[in-house]
């Protein structure tokens, strides 16, 4: 299908045929739906490890970063595959990848001062650490962090 | 949506479809021609009015409040005249004087210098210069501008509600602006500017949108990514920060709404306000403060980008001589706008912010000098032994430069943590970012006014006015906001309506008068150069040549006044990079002229 | 291949053409979603900001745990993954209507996009069970020493820490004989409410099984802000996915695209639908998973 009305469309898009168009979008979605079964049963796994004793707060920690890389994967497939990015010529696929990296930083500086929030607030704010720390089962009470320089406010 | 289609797939493939187009309808409706407008040169001048409008309405706020800064003791009973509960005894009341200033920020920061500046000249250049019969989607373009106009309409009726308009800043920060009991400014107004706001975003989004698409897929034959004239580069810049940045701003205000209306605790925790205990918790503050300047230092150079694309341009025009370092121009403007993403969080410094974390952005804040250093040295060089010529244009370009230059040496004073906690808050402030990112843009957008008004209207303005006009603003603008810097550093805080309270600061009230005075002066050189401007478009000087300023970009080689889809015939094809002046001994050479067999390489 | 060659011989940059060989309409669509990427990441990595700056925050797999029909069985995810491989079913018929478009095919772009519709609507129904299920929810919270039947709003949030069996104990004694009723109902279904209503309130506290009574503290109220206006923001968007679609088809039916010699507006809906289930992804990500 031509579509003489866009002449800044130098070369008309090949469409695969149906056969391996079909082959490729049943094989994606075979994919997702193998990712998210995956995903889930890592869920129910925490679900279990939290319920337990003594919670493995790495193992916790360490099955939520691999949810993460499966969603990224899921959303590369969902992208590349169903939004056809990836039939697009490199340089579509670098201006749509490329103004994403700033993620990255917009992630890192929200969360770390998110994080450093509540350190503060651990630290200055008596009332919020004893009344939102959970007090947890057989374990012993953290160290505590450095009360303020006492000195002349 | 196919009309539009057919249209353009003229204007990149350059088959004749202006034809049917232009002479197709060839009688249309005022209305169709001037207010539901698709042409991108009428937009353009709607987004140009519609700004000059805002700016006599933000500058005139700024005159009064400066009476009030300037004159605390004094009565002005021609203002409660005008203005009754607001200036009771003549005197501006303090909740009035925070809508002043909120309101001044905001239609300068938002409604001028974004949607008039980029607004303005987005829509007029990047089509003209980049061989387009229009925007990529004329439709959309058109939506854009009326969205900012409802934008604007209820951003002015804010002005008239009871209690008032937003008065928490330009910047909006909760708890303040979150809690209806805090002041009457926090009531309806406040929430009628977040509506203005989500409407201006879209507005900005729709215009972002298309002028990105039309820079990279409209662009004529021969008219590749280098040959790009700088102020359609500084366009496709300015709109990918805004495309990017200002849904950030959206999402804040969306928080803030719901804060506001439904109870929630996105930015509130731990309040009590008027005696009673609001039961909001687990919020941040901060968060806000963090979304906001995520839009809002990508907005500085949103606004300041146009203006310096603008520059380069006119000033390697009136220079005579191509413009110094063309791809260091362009790999400044981006790594401008890469780290514009970057460092939003150094207006932050003393908000409790991680300090390390802050020590991260201090560093990515100084690296920003590098590509300004870079542009500065360029526009300096371009002029360097040149030809000039002073225009209005030229001297308002000159002008941005030394603007350019002054604000932004204070802007590294407060890029760096360990200073602004002096600094912050101070009139430091307000002086480094009126001179650099204020009044620097306004000179831009003036040079860009008096250059291009030839092409908007087939008319010139009025040079003496025009010359008049750039030194009594260029004066006047350091007159009022270089002093500022010396009570910035005293320590003289910023917002506060009356300062007489502190001895310390009473050595500057001489100093505040003489800012008020200046300031009421430029102000009515302002009205100046509006009256010059509308004067002009019916009585100006008529432009008798296609090429008045002997300039080589292409909206030079269309008809005076172009109609829509601005070329008559074919559009041309180009064939060599906009700035060739002053080569093998000729002036200039247009871009559509084809390079010669013995022409010496630039 | 042909094309191959051409894709690296043509000057993609010189002007004249789309450097992305792409019309401008498809061009837009895609920037469009990249800037709706960063409205949707803005409130994710908000999300993520607050729930960092919090000591405690809940167990998605305690709050989300009911089923349609299935009662007070403890499900957790359950529900979720279904309208998860909605969406995603969704996606796919999408695409198959794009495919259908680019033959041509307009029974083909009727029946696909038709699923799709049918796929967002019952993802919208089930996000509107889940969201009733939440408000409506009776959850017993620990709250000023006292024990309150509450849902999860967006002002008030019931999944805090369980509280422990002493403190809860205590509670009992000056919580309200509604509330009394209402929990020992909930340990036991034998017997009616009015049953329950004419008990004393010690007779009830003593058939209240302390075992089987999960008290929580209140958890932090930021989550039900974020839960619904984050899904509500992710449920907009589908809704006016539903509606683009419908128009979509209204306009297929009605030869719109078939005279225009393409279907690249479905191609357009297509990218827009593709993102919801995208955007889908990473709010399940955020709010079910971790």
């Amino acid at each position: 299908m031509q579509h003489p009305a866009f002449e800044e469309v130098t070369i008309h898009h090949h469409h695969a045929d149906d056969e391996s168009f079909h082959k490729k979008v049943r094989k994606t979605t075979i994919l997702l739906s193998v990712i998210t079964v995956i995903e889930l049963a890592i869920g129910l796994s925490i679900y279990t490890i939290h319920k337990g004793e003594d919670p493995n707060e790495l193992l916790v920690l360490m099955f939520k970063g691999m949810v993460c890389i499966l969603t990224l994967a899921k959303a590369y497939y969902i992208v590349s595959v169903f939004m056809h990015l990836g039939d697009e010529i490199r340089n579509m696929i670098m201006t749509i990848v490329v103004p994403l990296m700033l993620f990255i930083w917009f992630i890192a500086a929200f969360i770390w001062d998110g994080n450093s929030y509540k350190n503060l607030r651990n630290t200055y704010d008596k009332h919020f650490k004893e009344t939102t720390m959970p007090v947890k089962h057989g374990q012993k009470e953290e160290a505590k962090p450095a009360a303020p320089a006492s000195g002349k406010e | 949506m196919s009309e539009a289609i057919n249209i353009h797939s003229g204007a990149a493939g350059h088959a004749v479809h202006h034809d049917d187009h232009g002479h197709g309808h060839p009688e249309q409706s005022f209305i169709s021609k001037y207010i539901f407008s698709m042409d991108h040169k009428t937009i353009g001048k709607q987004f140009l009015i519609t700004g000059i409008v805002w700016a006599i309405i933000g500058g005139l706020f700024s005159v009064l409040f400066r009476l009030q800064l300037g004159f605390p003791d004094q009565s002005f009973p021609i203002l409660e005249t005008f203005f009754g509960h607001w200036a009771k005894g003549g005197q501006i009341q303090p909740e009035f004087y925070y809508g002043l200033v909120t309101i001044h920020g905001t239609v300068l920061v938002f409604f001028v210098l974004t949607a008039g500046l980029s607004g303005t000249f987005a829509n007029l250049l990047i089509p003209l210069q980049i061989g387009a019969r229009d925007m990529a989607s004329p439709f959309l373009n058109m939506l854009s501008y009326w969205f900012f106009f409802i934008a604007s309409i209820i951003m002015l009726s804010s002005i008239f509600v009871h209690t008032g308009p937003a008065s928490g800043g330009w910047t909006m920060y909760p708890p303040l602006s979150a809690l209806r009991q805090a002041g009457d400014g926090q009531k309806i107004g406040t929430d009628l500017w977040l509506i203005a706001m989500a409407l201006f975003i879209v507005s900005s989004l729709l215009g972002g949108l298309n002028y990105i698409s039309t820079i990279l897929n409209m662009r004529t034959k021969g008219m590749s990514m280098t040959r790009l004239p700088l102020p359609v580069w500084a366009m496709f810049f300015t709109a990918v920060l805004g495309v990017l940045s200002f849904p950030v701003l959206l999402s804040g205000a969306i928080l803030l709404i719901f804060d506001r209306n439904l109870g929630t605790s996105f930015y509130l925790s731990d309040i009590v306000i008027n005696g009673e205990i609001l039961p909001n918790e687990g919020g941040s503050a901060i968060l806000y403060q963090h979304l906001f300047w995520f839009l809002g230092h990508p907005e500085v150079y949103i606004i300041l980008l146009p203006a310096m694309g603008m520059v380069s341009e006119i000033l390697s025009v009136n220079a005579r001589k191509p413009i110094f370092g063309y791809m260091a121009m362009l790999g400044s403007m981006f790594s401008i706008a890469v780290l514009a993403f970057l460092v939003w969080a150094h207006h932050m410094f003393v908000t409790g912010l991680n300090p390390f974390l802050g020590s991260v952005f201090v560093l990515l804040t100084l690296l920003i000098a590098v590509p300004s250093a870079i542009k500065v040295f360029n526009w300096l060089t371009t002029l360097w032994r040149g030809n000039i010529r002073f225009t209005p244009a030229a001297l308002f370009a000159i002008g941005f430069v030394s603007l350019f230059i002054s604000g932004g040496l204070t802007g590294i004073f407060l890029g760096n943590s360990t200073i602004d906690i002096h600094l912050h808050d101070t009139m430091f402030v307000v002086a480094h970012f009126h001179i650099v990112m204020g009044v620097a843009s306004f000179f831009g957008m003036f040079a860009g006014v008096y250059h291009w008004f030839p092409k908007m209207f087939g008319r010139y303005l009025n040079n003496t006015l025009g010359y008049l006009h750039f030194w009594v603003t260029m004066v006047g603008a350091y007159l009022i906001f270089w002093p500022m810097h010396y009570q910035g550093l005293a320590g003289m805080p910023r917002r506060y309506l009356d300062k007489r309270g502190w001895v310390s600061f009473n050595q500057f009230a001489d100093l505040d008068k003489m800012i008020t005075v200046v300031s009421i002066i430029v102000f009515a050189v302002q009205l100046m150069f509006v009256f010059n401007f509308f004067y002009s478009i019916f009585k100006g000087r008529k432009v008798t040549s296609q090429n008045p300023w002997g300039a080589n970009t292409l909206e030079w080689t269309t008809k005076i006044k172009p109609g829509h889809g601005n070329w008559d015939g074919e559009i041309p094809e180009v064939h060599r990079w906009p700035y060739d002046y002053a080569k093998d001994g000729r002036e200039f050479i247009p871009q559509t002229e084809p390079v010669g067999a013995n022409e010496s390489k630039h | 291949m042909a094309t191959t060659a051409t894709v690296h011989q043509t000057k993609w940059w010189s002007g004249g053409k789309s450097p992305f060989n792409l019309e401008y309409g498809k061009l837009m669509m895609w920037y469009f979603l990249m800037s709706d990427a960063f409205t949707f990441g803005a409130f994710l990595i908000s999300y993520g900001s607050i729930r960092f700056s919090q000591n405690f925050w809940p167990d998605p797999n305690v709050v989300f745990n009911a089923f349609p029909g299935a009662g007070h069985a403890n499900l957790p995810l359950a529900f979720v993954s279904v309208m998860t491989f909605i969406l995603i079913i969704s996606s796919v018929t999408m695409v198959l209507a794009v495919h259908a478009g680019h033959k041509g095919d307009k029974a083909g772009v009727i029946k696909w996009l038709g699923w799709t519709i049918v796929g967002g609507l019952a993802f919208l129904s089930c996000q509107a069970w889940e969201w009733h299920h939440l408000i409506t929810g009776e959850h017993a919270v620990l709250v000023d020493g006292k024990i309150d039947i509450i849902g999860q709003t967006m002002r008030v949030n019931p999944w805090g820490a369980l509280a422990n069996h002493e403190a809860v104990a205590a509670a009992l004694q000056n919580t309200s004989h509604e509330t009394l009723v209402n929990l020992a109902h909930q340990g036991n279904h034998a017997l009616a409410h009015e049953q329950l209503s004419a008990m004393t309130d010690k007779q009830l506290i003593s058939s209240i099984n302390l075992e089987e009574l999960h008290v929580r503290a209140k958890g932090p109220v930021a989550f039900g802000g974020y839960f619904f206006g984050i899904t509500g923001f992710h449920g907009f968007h589908v809704l006016s996915g539903v509606v683009i679609n419908i128009i979509m088809l209204t306009m297929t039916q009605k030869n719109v695209f078939q005279n225009r010699g393409h279907y690249l507006m479905i191609e357009k809906a297509g990218l827009y639908w593709h993102f919801v289930d995208l955007v889908w992804v990473f709010v399940f990500l955020c709010f079910y998973l971790i």
